[in-house]
């Protein structure tokens, strides 16, 4: 409540900073590819990722602040098997120790009755988020459609924001390379822009994002552009769902609306806008 | 120049040196040569840190008793308080500014701070802190019978609570660490804080041999000694017969973990106890006054240590360690040498800007 009623006492920053912020984007729209031909599904429907890319396109066409992110990941069907994690870590061109989407394993029982889970772990993209508010210099904020982002520019790297998230979603750039453990000279795929904001930075030694804070921002370069965040479209069990939960038609809100959806730490009031079917 | 105010120096200007390797090696290797990272993003730095504004805070206590509020057994050392909360101040600053990811860009924090902030607010607070204890120790030099001296110290202890407290804040809003998370901890850095900031002031003062101030800081050492235990206990008993899984799991960490020794050895053993025994029962004694007091200012960084790190080290879910592997993904958080040695480098020069400060601005005998 705090730091709503302190919202009030000045201009919003958040949206002040967001409208910033879409200027920097350049949204290319007009240059979408076309939609890919898939199989139909066994009943006929359209494959999930070409229904998704059609929900995603038609929520582009919207203003940006009448459309909402959403993931939606399907516990029963993930089998752990960390692809999306390393289409995250390549798409982003991660270095290592960051990952944006780990896949965590959870253990219940003992043997012989011992079940397990996955549970792959996102951002959470929260409606409040915590790490937002915490920000000393309003590096981090909410854009309108939902997604947290960061401003490399600007993030001083103080760290508070990884310490306020209570799902462990950000992740501090110390400045690790790959090649730092062969000890030899810095590899091509290192020298590879990263897409990420559309800024295409190439990592290197004392330059942001190496001592900024980083997180996962739904691959907003690609859906930008019409495409599926890198970990819904290479989830190969179809596990994870993407699209605009302002839209009834979409997929995700059709999922959404089914009575096993879970969140992570609800009680936490953050409203994440990651959803887990169970 | 007296044999003990030699002896500080020469410790000071001793650690500068080797902390100067540390810094060094900071500069060089960026946050590579730091154990920090992404699990445990907050390390020995920001312990150092809220240690040293602890120890600031509590000594400006002193000044703004002897200023502000004319309290005659301390009049004598106002100056020396102030240079302690101001050199204290600088050295947990600095402590923090190589801690950032970007120290370059720190005037950040000033032009686009945000208001929802506690970090954001701090900066602020930081800044009019600095200025209040610099015009202060100027007029305690230049006109010791300036209004104007009076009503900062009158108008610093308020201020000083809402200081102290803003910075236990910002650990006691972060819903997202269980120990943190509590209305008692801003209560707590404050009496932590006046604990060993007291306790420090009461150290220099037997140093250089000022009798005047001794039975009065002796008590006041004691009393916020209690407080502390006070404060403690009611929130250590609280956690405990709650039984929260995230709280009582950090908690378990600081009471039994591997570094349990941090919390019985050198919090309550050589923070606590023998400070409390050493300055209740041996009060007319030098050494024990020094031994005890020193302890507890010192000792005051392992209830820092034990409140940053176990908060840090409970992994937000099950399998969160195992889940993805790589450098900075380490819950088993140790400083490395090299933020031991800038931790020193804070230190010292914290001790050179305050022996400096002493030479230039205290008269003999005060």
């Amino acid at each position: 409540m705090l730091h709503e009623l302190l919202s009030l006492l000045t201009k919003d920053p958040l949206n002040e900073v967001a409208a910033g912020a879409e200027a920097k984007e350049p949204l290319i729209r007009s240059e979408l590819a076309p939609l890919p031909d898939l199989p139909p599904g066994i009943n006929g429907e359209l494959h999930p990722i070409q229904r998704m890319m059609s929900d995603l396109r038609r929520a582009l066409a919207k203003p940006m602040n009448q459309r909402k992110w959403a993931m939606v990941i399907d516990l029963r069907k993930c089998t752990g098997c960390n692809g999306c994690n390393i289409a995250c870590v390549t798409e982003n061109k991660l270095p290592p120790g960051i990952t944006y989407r780990p896949v965590l394993t959870e253990t219940r029982g003992t043997y012989p009755n011992v079940t397990r889970r996955f549970i792959p772990r996102p951002c959470m993209q929260c409606e409040r988020p915590p790490c937002v508010d915490v920000c000393p210099v309003k590096a981090t904020w909410k854009r309108e459609d939902g997604i947290v982002i960061i401003d490399y520019d600007k993030c001083i790297g103080c760290r508070y924001c990884i310490v306020a998230c209570p799902y462990a979603s950000r992740a501090f750039d110390s400045g690790f390379f790959y090649s730092d453990y062969g000890g030899g000279e810095r590899q091509p795929y290192e020298k590879l822009p990263s897409p990420e904001y559309f800024e295409n930075r190439v990592r290197v030694e004392n330059t942001s994002p190496i001592g900024n804070v980083r997180k996962c921002h739904f691959c907003i370069h690609r859906i930008e552009q019409g495409e599926l965040p890198a970990c819904t479209v290479s989830c190969f069990g179809h596990a994870t769902y993407f699209g605009d939960m302002n839209d009834p038609q979409s997929l995700v809100s059709e999922l959404i609306s089914q009575p096993n959806v879970m969140l992570l730490k609800e009680e936490l009031g953050t409203k994440p806008q990651v959803f887990y079917l169970v | 120049m007296k044999t003990a105010e030699k002896i500080l120096w020469a410790i000071a200007l001793v650690g500068l040196v080797i902390g100067l390797f540390g810094l060094f090696n900071r500069i060089s290797g960026g946050h590579l040569v730091a154990a920090y990272n992404t699990y445990v993003p907050w390390g020995l730095w920001i312990a150092v840190y809220v240690t040293m504004i602890g120890i600031s805070v509590g000594a400006f206590l002193v000044a703004s008793l002897a200023y502000g509020f004319s309290v005659k057994a301390v009049q004598g050392i106002g100056q020396l308080s102030l240079l302690v909360a101001l050199a204290a101040l600088v050295g947990g600053l600095v402590a923090v500014w190589v801690d950032l990811g970007h120290p370059a860009r720190l005037l950040s924090l000033f032009f686009s701070t945000s208001p929802t902030s506690v970090m954001g607010w701090m900066a602020w607070f930081y800044a009019l802190y600095g200025i209040i204890l610099v015009v202060m120790l100027y007029l305690s030099y230049k006109q010791p019978e300036s209004r104007l001296l009076r009503w900062l110290g009158w108008f610093g202890l308020p201020f000083l609570i809402v200081f102290g407290g803003a910075e236990g804040s910002l650990f006691g809003v972060v819903s997202a660490r269980s120990l943190w998370e509590s209305g008692l901890t801003p209560i707590l850095f404050l009496a932590e804080g006046a604990f060993s900031g007291v306790a420090l002031v009461l150290f220099l003062s037997v140093l250089f041999g000022n009798q005047e101030p001794l039975p009065f800081l002796r008590r006041l050492t004691i009393a916020f000694l209690l407080a502390v235990v006070v404060l403690e206990l009611a929130e250590y008993l609280t956690i405990l017969y709650a039984n929260i899984p995230a709280k009582i799991s950090s908690l378990q960490l600081v009471l039994f973990g591997p570094f349990w020794w941090v919390f019985w050895v050198f919090h309550i053993g050589l923070g606590l106890l023998l400070p409390l025994i050493l300055l209740g029962a041996f009060k007319e004694n030098a050494v024990a006054l020094a031994v005890g007091s020193i302890l507890a200012a010192f000792m005051s960084l392992t209830t820092k240590l034990n409140l940053v790190i176990p908060a840090l080290v409970v992994p937000e879910f099950e399998g969160l360690s195992s889940a993805y592997v790589g450098p900075g993904l380490d819950l088993n958080y140790f400083p490395t040498p090299t933020e031991w040695l800038v931790s020193v480098f804070v230190v010292s020069l914290a001790a050179v800007l305050f022996l400096t400060g002493k030479r230039v601005l205290v008269p003999k005998g005060n």
